[in-house]
Formats: C-alpha cells, structure tokens, sequence
C-alpha cells in the first residue's frame, strides 16, 4: 500500500457503510461522465447511420468516449488514496462493466431467446476469445498486486484463486481456439470462426470429458460438467465480482489501521 | 464469526448437491393371475474362444455403395432386424437398404449366412413380427422418399428357408420412416405407430398440407385384420419410435423421437385416450435412437436417446464438425428442453433425470443406433453406439464427405455408470446406422450386427470372457400376439434380479427379435423365471439352467 495516502480522503470513504460504493462515487465526475457518454452515444449514432458499424464497435466508441474522464476520477483516486486503491477502483468498475456484458449475455440467450451463436453481448462478438483472455489476465494482474498491496483475509484469497483458475481456464480456450483455427485451415477453410467452444468446465468442456472426473461426485454438481459455457462465463464473472466487493470492503474498512503503518510502496 | 456462518451454509449445500446422486427406489409391479406354461430347454453350444474381445466379421451386404455422392437423407441409411424366421433355431437377418433391394440372410450356423435378396427396394427401417397372429414372424419394411409401409407375410417354410409374399396392410397408409409393433389397447393384437420424416418429404417435393394429411405420428388399431389410422401430431420428423412405459403404470405409452428442433413427442395412456404429455425436463435435441433397459439392476427403467455431439474433442474432430454446426439454425423457444447430447433419463422419484454425463454417455459422436445389451454376460446391461456422417453436401470439406468415427462400446461398472472399452475392439470406423444385438452363433453371448452406409455390413462376434447366458422365446399361440410383445421378464438370480422386455424396434431404425438375452455373471445362481405377459397374466420357470435356450409356451 502507498504511503502517501491522505487521512482527510481516507476518512470519507471509510466511514461509509459501503466504502467501496463511496470510493467509485464519481463526484465532480458524473457531469463529464455524462456528457463524455453522451458524445460517445450521438458518434456511434453516425457511425451506426452512415457505416452500420457492428455492437462491439458501438460499445468500444462508448467506451472510449468515457476513457478520459475515467482516467481523470482515477487520477484523483490515486492522489486522494494512494495507487493501491486506485487500482481496486479501476478493477471494481471495469469487472463491472465486464460482468455487465454476461448479464446482457444472459439476457440474450434466456429473456430474448436469441441463438446461442448471436448471444455475444456487447463486446464479445468482436473476438470473444481475445477479449476474454486478454481481459482476464488483466484482472489477475490486477488483483495480484492488490493482495501484495495489503489486500488480504479468506475473500481476497478466495478472489486470486478464483481469478487463476479464470485465467487458466480462458489460456484453456485462446489456445484450442487457435489450434482449432489452424485445423480448419488445413481444411482450407478460412471463413469460419473458433469462438464459444466449451473450455475446462460446464457441458462437453474438459472435465465433463475426462475419464478422470466421468462417473465421480464431480459431474454430479449442477452445472460443473452441464453447464452451457454462456451460464458458465456468467457465474464465473459474477461470483469474481462478489468476491471482488466483499475483498475491496474488507480491506477499505481496515485501511486507517495499514496507513498508520509504513509500508512499503507499490 | 458471520462469514463463518457463510461457509457452513456453503459446505451443507455442497453437501446437498451432490446428495442429488442418491440411488433410485426399486419399483414393485402388479401381478394379475398365474397361468401355466410348458417350458423346454435347449442347451447352448459352449463359449467359442475366450479372447476378451470381439472379432469382426463382413456379411457381404452393403448399403449406399450404389449411389455416387451420397447426400441427405439418404445420408441416413438403413436399419436391420433378426428373428428366426424359418423356424430353425437360428436368428436370421433382415437389411433394408436405401440403394437396393433389401436382403435376408438365412443364418445355416457357425456364423454362416446365405443372402436372399428380397424384391421390396429403398428401405428404411424393419420389424420382424408376427403381424397376423398365425405364428410365423412376418417383415415390415418403411421406406425412404414417399413410399409408405410394406408388408412381407411368412408363407412357412420352402426348399430354402421361409417363404414370403408381399400384401397389403389393410388401413396403413401414412407415410413413415420409423416404427414399432406392440398391444397398446389390449385387446391382444398388435398395434402398429409409425413416424414420418418430413423433410425428407418436401425435399421429395411433397406439399407441406399433404404432409401434414398423409404423414405425421400415426396409431393404427389392429382390429378384425385391419388397421385403424388415428394420427396424433401432424407433424412428425420422427428417427425412431419407442413403446415404453413411460409413467410406471404398467402400461406402454407412445415416444417419437424427432430430428431437428421438433420436440419428441410423448403419448401416456389415460383413461381410455391417447394424452400428450412432457414428461422429461431435458430431451436430445435432434434424437436419433431410443432405448431402455435396467441399467442397475434396481427394477427401474433407465432410457437412453442418442443426438450429435463429438465423442472427441480434440482440435482436429471439433474443426471437423465446425461448419456443420455453424450452419446449423438454432431455433430457441421459452422452456426448450433439447440440449444437442446423448441423455440417459433416469427416474429419480416423480421425475425422470438426465444424468447421462454423470454416467459417462452424452457423447459418443454423430450418433445413430444406441442400444443396451449384457455383453460381457456380467449381469449388467453394457452400451454399443453407432457413429458417423457421410454426406457431401454438409461434409464437403472432409474427404469423400465423409465424417468419419469409430463405434464407442461402454461397459457397466455395475452400478450404472458406463466406462468407454476401446479394447474391446468393437471400434469400428465404417458408417453405421442401424444396429443390432443378439446371439447369432448360440453361445450363450450377444453379438452384435450393423448396417454401414456405404460399406459392408459388419457381425462383431462376441469372444469375451466369463459368464453365460440364459436366452428365452416366449410364445403364446392361443392370441394374436404370438410372440408376446411387450411381456416383461425377471430372471431371479443370486446375482440380483434382471430385467428384460420383449419389444419389436429400438435403437435406429432396427427391430429386435423376440428372443431375450439374459447374461448370468460367473457363479451365479439362477433361482427362477418370472414372466409377466403383456395381459397382466404371470408364470414362472424354477431353476432354468444357466446357458441355455428356453422356450416359454402359454
């Protein structure tokens, strides 16, 4: 944890019966935010109207209209609580949002009954297989150097164990998913996409397969070997965000008791 | 202290999860009135030779290898049935073909067979049943394309096995893909369902009302020699037709098995009337084969439907399934209980479960034929599924477009769960379609008999080790059901009890003789036979001895 964090800040957030809700309060921010969202909106409009552009790339003009002032709110997080907290802000609202995108997920595939194959969210359908396993290294990054920066107790670690075994299982699919795009290449097919595979869990994935598992009490907990990878991404992410709230309140609660404490920086 | 709470509420309900695996009750069944029977036993020749494993034997009749590119339907290919048709003792064997005339071969022992083309051309699925209660087991044939049913009346026996000769089935005109014979209303004559396949219709250009009129999910009545039609769906994609007592009242109910996003369709017998139902909370999306047996030896029932789902999934079989996925329609509807698997329902309680991935069977690959059968005489039904796909206008990227996948044997660990036997050599990589299991060299053991599409049928010889068998034909002369379909056999052993049925189809497209096939684990005792005829009417056969064949007359 940062040394430099400033008490009068830190007492804001902490005296908050949901420190984590105070620490993502965007503040003096929501004005910009709001127009920022509002430019994003009106170009992908035109974008949408003179090009048809896809979803994803409507999401990611949103997004980047938004980057800005999301740089800024962290900017000041960081100068207000040090690069520890930062960082758990920047997680908080950027698993947010990916946790978002499997909800709109679900939504598609269980309200909107759409296939399967269409059920991509808002930014999935780019490249679901980059942008998962990019993403989810990125939050094991991130969580990493939150537990080193003082965020522990049983949640945090549950949160890095589950955070591993998110990414190992996404390096699971990015590399059957490029295996299986050189097979089809030498096919001669080229116009198909790999994407949506069943990874390490959930139905025909990896564990649901093995000759290990087959038969043991583990195929027999709902969901492990049945599950479709679109429940599976779903629970992953959401159980990841619980836990990701729950670590960030414990150790936002017991920041006064660290900052007393030098520690070393980050 | 709070978060300590948490984690003991997780741990119950861990605990409580995988308490969903508890074992299934056993069901008791009524019994009506004890008749008698003259029984005579026959002895089985000994086990041919102990090799643990089955040897593979061509049968010089091939489907599909007519026709220069193969393409859907006829991708579907043919089904097969056995029976003992000239009343020798031996199983004979009966292939439809979807390029040619459809051949008997006459089993003269030792696993030879001598063909008999038979002039009924571009067959489906056949039966092999006794039709008009004279005693001698009839053929009946569907066909593909607009053809209806055919049916094939034993004349008895001539120079050279049973003669047959081609007559009408008075009523029966729907078209139809799939079939099977039982006594849905009692009365003691057999009653026909067929199940068209309407795409294969348009694709042959029949207008879609037509279909709807002259095809779908049919009953036909047998009464006084003919048929009545009621039709109970319009529409009808149906792969196969089951006749299983679907809701334990000790009744047979209606299944058909549809391809594609089409639901199967359920019929239970309630008062007097034929009722639609649901009773499964997860189907096979596109089913291809059903069948049942008792997996646990626990007196319940398990069902088993097959679909396509690689049975592989290393990178190079998924890249070969993936344009054929991709350009499948997902068609999504509230509720939809289809998932694009293998499912085993098992009846927990009230409900049936589909624990098929529990017990190691959701996916065997482009799945046709799925049966049970006791192949390694251990007492405990083992599993066969068929496998592969040729057709060039949705494997174009495969050579010869040709999905090519081997056979997937599985064994009963005994308790239901299923362990894949590759070593068993029942691998096969030919295309099968149609399958069936029984004992065709009078040993004791299953052998096992498929209909390849563009290839030559293939008899596994069954040269495992241990146990024996106990094989019974029932008859019933004074009725119009002859051969008891539909009775229910418990073979009473020290072993546990084991449960078996008399039916005409199962699997895909393949109809099953009416000689039952018990396995007798080593050392076990046999204490008695109890049959239970399809009128309720009970008898029992104290002590039959192990390896042999039992004739149960009524």
């Amino acid at each position: 944890m940062s040394s430099d964090v400033r008490p009068r800040y830190l007492a804001g957030i902490v005296r908050h019966p949901l420190p984590a809700v105070a620490l993502l309060q965007p503040g003096r921010w929501a004005f910009p935010a709001a127009v920022a969202f509002a430019i994003g909106l009106a170009v992908s409009s035109v974008a949408y109207a003179l090009f048809r552009i896809p979803t994803w790339a409507i999401t990611v003009i949103v997004l980047l209209a938004l980057l800005p002032v999301g740089v800024l709110k962290w900017r000041e997080d960081r100068r207000r609580y040090g690069t520890v907290v930062m960082l758990l802000s920047v997680i908080l609202i950027t698993q947010g949002l990916h946790t978002v995108e499997h909800i709109v997920q679900w939504v598609q595939y269980y309200i909107l009954m759409m296939p399967a194959r269409q059920s991509t969210g808002l930014v999935s359908a780019a490249n679901s297989e980059w942008v998962h396993f990019v993403w989810n290294w990125w939050v094991l990054l991130v969580v990493a150097v939150l537990v080193r920066g003082g965020m522990r107790g049983w949640l945090a670690m549950l949160l890095l164990a589950v955070t591993v075994l998110h990414a190992v299982e996404h390096t699971y699919l990015f590399v059957r998913h490029y295996m299986v795009l050189n097979e089809l290449r030498a096919l001669n097919i080229t116009t198909l996409t790999a994407q949506g595979l069943p990874g390490i869990i959930g139905q025909d994935g990896w564990l649901a397969r093995s000759p290990v598992t087959q038969g043991t009490f583990l195929c027999t907990l709902p969901g492990l070997t049945t599950a479709p990878r679109l429940d599976v991404h779903f629970w992953w992410n959401l159980i990841e965000m619980l836990l990701l709230l729950g670590a960030g309140h414990v150790f936002l609660r017991r920041l006064p008791q660290r900052a007393a404490v030098p520690v070393t920086r980050v | 202290m709070r978060l300590n709470s948490i984690a003991s509420a997780a741990a119950l309900l861990t605990l409580a999860l995988a308490a969903c695996a508890a074992p299934e009750a056993s069901s008791s069944r009524a019994s009506g009135p004890t008749v008698p029977v003259q029984v005579s036993q026959t002895a089985l020749a000994s086990p041919g030779p102990c090799e643990d494993r089955f040897v593979a034997h061509g049968l010089g009749v091939a489907d599909g290898v007519r026709i220069r590119e193969i393409t859907t339907y006829i991708s579907n290919g043919a089904g097969l049935a056995a029976g003992d048709l000239d009343r020798d003792g031996d199983l004979d064997l009966v292939f439809a073909s979807v390029d040619r005339e459809s051949t008997i071969l006459w089993n003269e022992g030792g696993l030879a067979f001598r063909p008999e083309p038979l002039d009924d051309r571009f067959t489906r699925a056949v039966n092999v049943v006794d039709v008009d209660g004279d005693g001698l087991l009839d053929l009946v044939f569907t066909h593909r394309g607009v053809a209806g049913v055919s049916f094939w009346r034993n004349l008895g026996p001539g120079p050279a096995g049973a003669r047959f000769a081609r007559e009408p089935l008075p009523g029966v005109h729907h078209y139809a893909y799939a079939m099977a014979w039982a006594d849905l209303n009692g009365d003691g004559a057999l009653d026909l369902v067929t199940g068209a396949y309407d795409v294969e219709l348009k694709n042959h250009g029949v207008p879609e009302p037509q279909i709807a009129a002259s095809g779908g999910l049919v009953l036909y009545e047998q009464i006084d020699g003919g048929f009545i039609a009621s039709q109970l769906a319009q529409r009808s994609e149906a792969l196969a037709v089951g006749l299983v007592d679907l809701d334990g009242d000790d009744r047979l109910d209606i299944w058909a098995a549809n391809d594609f996003e089409l639901l199967d369709g359920h019929w239970l017998w309630r008062n007097g009337t034929w009722v639609p139902a649901r009773p499964f909370e997860q189907t096979s999306h596109s089913t291809m084969s059903i069948d049942w047996g008792d997996i646990t030896n626990s007196g319940q029932v398990s069902l088993f439907t097959t679909d396509m789902n690689p049975g592989d999934v290393s990178t190079s079989v998924i890249a070969a399934w993936l344009p054929v996925m991709s350009m499948m329609e997902e068609h999504r509807i509230p509720d939809d209980p289809q998932i694009m698997a293998n499912v085993l329902q098992v009846r927990r309680g009230d409900r049936w479960r589909n624990e098929a991935a529990w017990r190691g069977v959701d996916a065997t690959g482009w799945s046709w034929s799925g049966k049970f059968g006791d192949l390694d005489n251990d007492g405990f039904l083992d599993l066969y599924v068929v496998n592969g796909m040729i057709a060039a206008n949705m494997f174009a990227h495969l050579p010869g477009g040709e999905l090519v996948e081997e056979n997937r044997a599985f064994r009963n660990r005994g308790d239901g769960r299923f362990q894949p036997m590759a070593g068993w050599g029942l691998g096969s990589q030919s295309s099968g379609r149609g399958m069936l299991m029984a004992d065709f060299d009078g040993d004791g053991d299953l052998d096992v008999v498929v209909n390849n599409l563009r290839g030559a049928a293939q008899l596994f010889e069954n040269r495992l080790c241990g146990g024996s068998g106990l094989e019974v034909d029932l008859f019933w002369p004074g009725s119009r059901n002859t051969r008891a379909i539909g009775a229910q056999l418990e073979l009473h052993t020290s072993a546990g009890v084991l449960r078996r049925d008399v039916r005409t189809a199962s699997g895909y497209l393949s109809g099953d003789p009416p000689r039952v096939h018990f396995g007798v684990p080593a050392g076990a005792e046999i204490q008695k036979l109890v049959v239970r005829f399809p009128d309720g009417a009970t008898a029992e056969v104290s002590s039959p001895a192990p390896q042999t064949l039992i004739e149960v007359t009524r």
